[in-house]
């Protein structure tokens, strides 16, 4: 094959197949050796159209549906679903209910940072840490399967309540674990924050101001490491976090150290909010019954994720089935961020900055409409002009 | 009979078919006590022959753009290199099967061959995480290079000669580790550079460039390359054991004293973080290279 050089610039392609990525994205990094100069950054190969489904579905099955809008953070899904469905209802759900799901949400979060901890590790070349932090999440996984059956879409959320109810014996097993899990937290903080090599790739890396990250529109612990105090518990509270306050957890360094103790941190508070509801968990019923049409209306949600702020956003039209429902995960929030943070930086250090806000990109990928900036009009296609355009774009790739 | 004892000892014993056997053996271990030390449950003893077996069955795609004879010819080079380096080193406690006066020196470029097979073979490549995975390995063997000679120059030194054998015979009676501490880390650490070992893997960092040089090599060439690799591993253990080590005399010694160094370097492994490129460099000419001038400055006042 005969070779020409169409460029100066050496462009090194991440995904949307490549080791670093565990979901299809795409990233181009112009590179100047080894040195970013240039990032750009594709999504939409994980497009499941969870959205349209849910207007075909009736208001119960799209609680299961998406439950399974993230296979992490499932049960925020299901949460922020119940509350925007129960806010158009009129009806609130016992404070028992509400406590029980803020107690899966936070078990939830200890899954979810324990499991980032290990990728991002991972990414970093330490691997040690990656099966140590992974084999403790067992722990957390066992005990959300001993509270709700299953260890990764656990279900607990019903339009209402809860589908379960915590009695002495699960609730002891709860606090072992969080024993267990505490000491594990204690001593990764430890490693992460005194392992020479390992601060040589983290410490002053990715340095995010607050005003970049305000302006760049920063959620969850990557925002709070770098001194944003954004955190829908605290500043929107819901549900039972209005009984049961959680700390916010700040860190004014915003580099990738700083991500990493934020959400080292952020176990110890969730572990603290756990023991404390199981000790003044409300008594109670666990359910109120919700009508099967649901009034007209629109409701919105903001709930934060393990990984920062979740919307959900749902137009009811008073039948049996939503007529829109919008959903936006905090990685497209964060994306931004990384594009902006990886130009100036070594190629190594990019799969650590990528790692270092969680990204989770089937749960992100949504429908866009082109808008063709020419025509000033938005351009719609039928089905048979779109399989033209793919055709006709694959040719000219191929070439 | 002299020419059928040369081919035994070029081809099955120690050279040839036994060093391809201990290196995979050698690799298992290594795999296997990393898994064991991250809690993991490794792989089975076979694993790397069987590895070696399938790739060896397997069709190799050479993709466009590459020059064929250097894509299939480099790791045959490498391999032979390897090989070849190990007839002039003590393996399997046996002595050389050849040396003369400053083979050291050859067995070291001999042994940076595989490197360097390694690094045009990413050359050679058009695939882009190739080229950066190449021009990484080659950083790395100029950076690690300079030190690691010195550190084994320094038994070369005390010895008297340049010759493996004369300074394994001296090292025999000497524990070179206990008069030349510092020398020994850095042909320790020098020597997991060389392999590429955690933590100076950066030129096959997967999560950054897949596999670096070797991206685009399957089958066959990949399995000669893996089996290159293994040699190395031997017969770098073995010149750093027999020098610094007190020599490796027989067999059960050299079995010991091998697996204790790759203990050690496990331990190494599965403690630290990978090292970036530019750290990796810093690390050998800012620490690596002026620690063992140190050792050598004790060296000519003791």
């Amino acid at each position: 094959m005969e070779t020409t050089v169409t460029s100066k610039s050496f462009t090194v392609p991440i995904g949307p197949q490549h080791p670093a990525l565990k979901e299809p994205g795409h990233f181009q990094f112009t590179v100047d050796g080894e040195v970013v100069t240039q990032a750009y950054v594709r999504l939409g190969y994980a497009h499941r159209g969870i959205e349209k489904a849910a207007e075909s579905r009736n208001w119960v099955q799209d609680l299961y549906l998406l439950e399974r809008v993230c296979g992490i953070c499932s049960h925020i899904h299901a949460f922020a679903y119940c509350l925007a469905v129960e806010q158009l209802a009129h009806v609130e759900a016992p404070p028992r209910a509400e406590a029980i799901r803020v107690l899966v949400a936070e078990l939830e979060r200890i899954h979810s940072h324990f499991l980032w901890m290990g990728v991002s590790a991972h990414e970093a070349g330490f691997d040690t840490l990656f099966m140590y932090s992974w084999r403790d999440r067992e722990k957390v996984m066992d005990i959300l399967e001993g509270l709700t059956g299953n260890r990764v879409n656990y279900s607990a959320n019903l339009l209402g309540g809860v589908k379960f109810d915590i009695d002495a014996t699960q609730a002891k097993a709860i606090r072992e674990g969080l024993d267990f899990l505490e000491e594990r937290a204690g001593h990764y903080l430890q490693v992460l924050s005194k392992d020479a090599m390992f601060l040589q790739r983290t410490r002053g890396i990715g340095v995010m101001t607050r005003t970049e990250a305000e302006v760049l529109g920063a959620v969850g612990p990557t925002a709070r490491a770098s001194f944003v105090p954004r955190d829908m518990r605290l500043t929107a509270p819901y549900s039972a976090y209005r009984q049961f306050p959680v700390q916010m957890v700040l860190d004014d360094r915003g580099d990738l150290e700083a991500r990493f103790e934020v959400r080292v941190h952020e176990l110890f508070e969730s572990i603290r909010l756990i023991r404390e509801i199981l000790n003044n968990l409300p008594s109670g019923e666990l359910s109120v019954r919700l009508p099967r049409r649901i009034p007209a209306g629109e409701a919105m949600v903001r709930l934060e994720a393990p990984r920062g702020e979740v919307f959900y956003y749902i137009k009811s039209n008073g039948t049996d089935k939503p007529e829109r429902l919008k959903v936006r995960t905090p990685t497209i929030c964060n994306l931004n961020s990384v594009i902006r943070l990886a130009v100036g930086h070594q190629l190594a250090d990019v799969p650590m900055i990528l790692a270092g806000i969680d990204p989770c990109f089937s749960c992100n990928d949504r429908m866009v409409t082109l808008t063709d900036a020419h025509n000033e009009g938005e351009r719609l296609m039928t089905w048979p002009q779109l399989r033209q355009h793919g055709i006709d774009f694959y040719k000219q790739v191929g070439k | 009979m002299n020419t059928i004892s040369t081919l035994v000892s070029m081809l099955i014993f120690p050279g040839g078919l036994f060093l391809v056997l201990a290196g995979l053996f050698y690799q298992w271990f290594d795999r296997k006590l990393l898994a064991v030390l991250q809690n993991r449950i490794g792989p089975r003893w076979f694993q790397p022959l069987a590895d070696t077996i399938k790739l060896l069955a397997k069709e190799e795609v050479i993709p466009n753009g590459v020059n064929p004879y250097l894509f299939i010819g480099l790791p045959l080079v490498a391999l032979a290199g390897a090989l070849t380096a190990a007839l002039y080193v003590p393996v399997a406690g046996v002595a050389p099967s050849y040396g003369f006066s400053g083979d050291l020196v050859v067995v070291l470029y001999l042994l940076s061959l595989l490197t360097l097979c390694m690094g045009l073979a990413g050359a050679n490549s058009l695939d882009r995480f190739s080229l950066v995975g190449a021009t990484r390995t080659l950083t790395q063997l100029f950076s690690y290079e300079a030190p690691f000679l010195l550190a084994l120059l320094g038994p070369a030194l005390v010895a008297g000669s340049w010759q493996v054998g004369k300074i394994t015979t001296y090292a025999v009676n000497h524990w070179l580790i206990l008069t030349q501490p510092i020398g020994f880390i850095v042909a320790l650490i020098g020597l997991m550079g060389k392999l590429e070992m955690p933590p100076f893997d950066a030129p096959e960092a997967h999560t950054e460039i897949v596999a670096g040089a070797l991206t685009e090599y399957s089958g066959r060439g990949l399995a000669i390359f893996d089996l290159g690799r293994a040699v190395e591993l031997i017969v770098g253990l073995t010149l750093v054991s027999s020098f610094y080590l007190g020599g490796v005399a027989s067999l059960p010694w050299f079995i010991a004293k091998t697996l204790a160094l790759l203990f050690v370097m496990i331990g190494l492994q599965s403690l630290l973080t990978r090292l970036r490129i530019d750290q990796t460099i810093g690390l050998w000419w800012r620490y690596g290279t002026l620690l063992v001038l140190v050792q050598w400055f004790f060296m000519a006042f003791a």
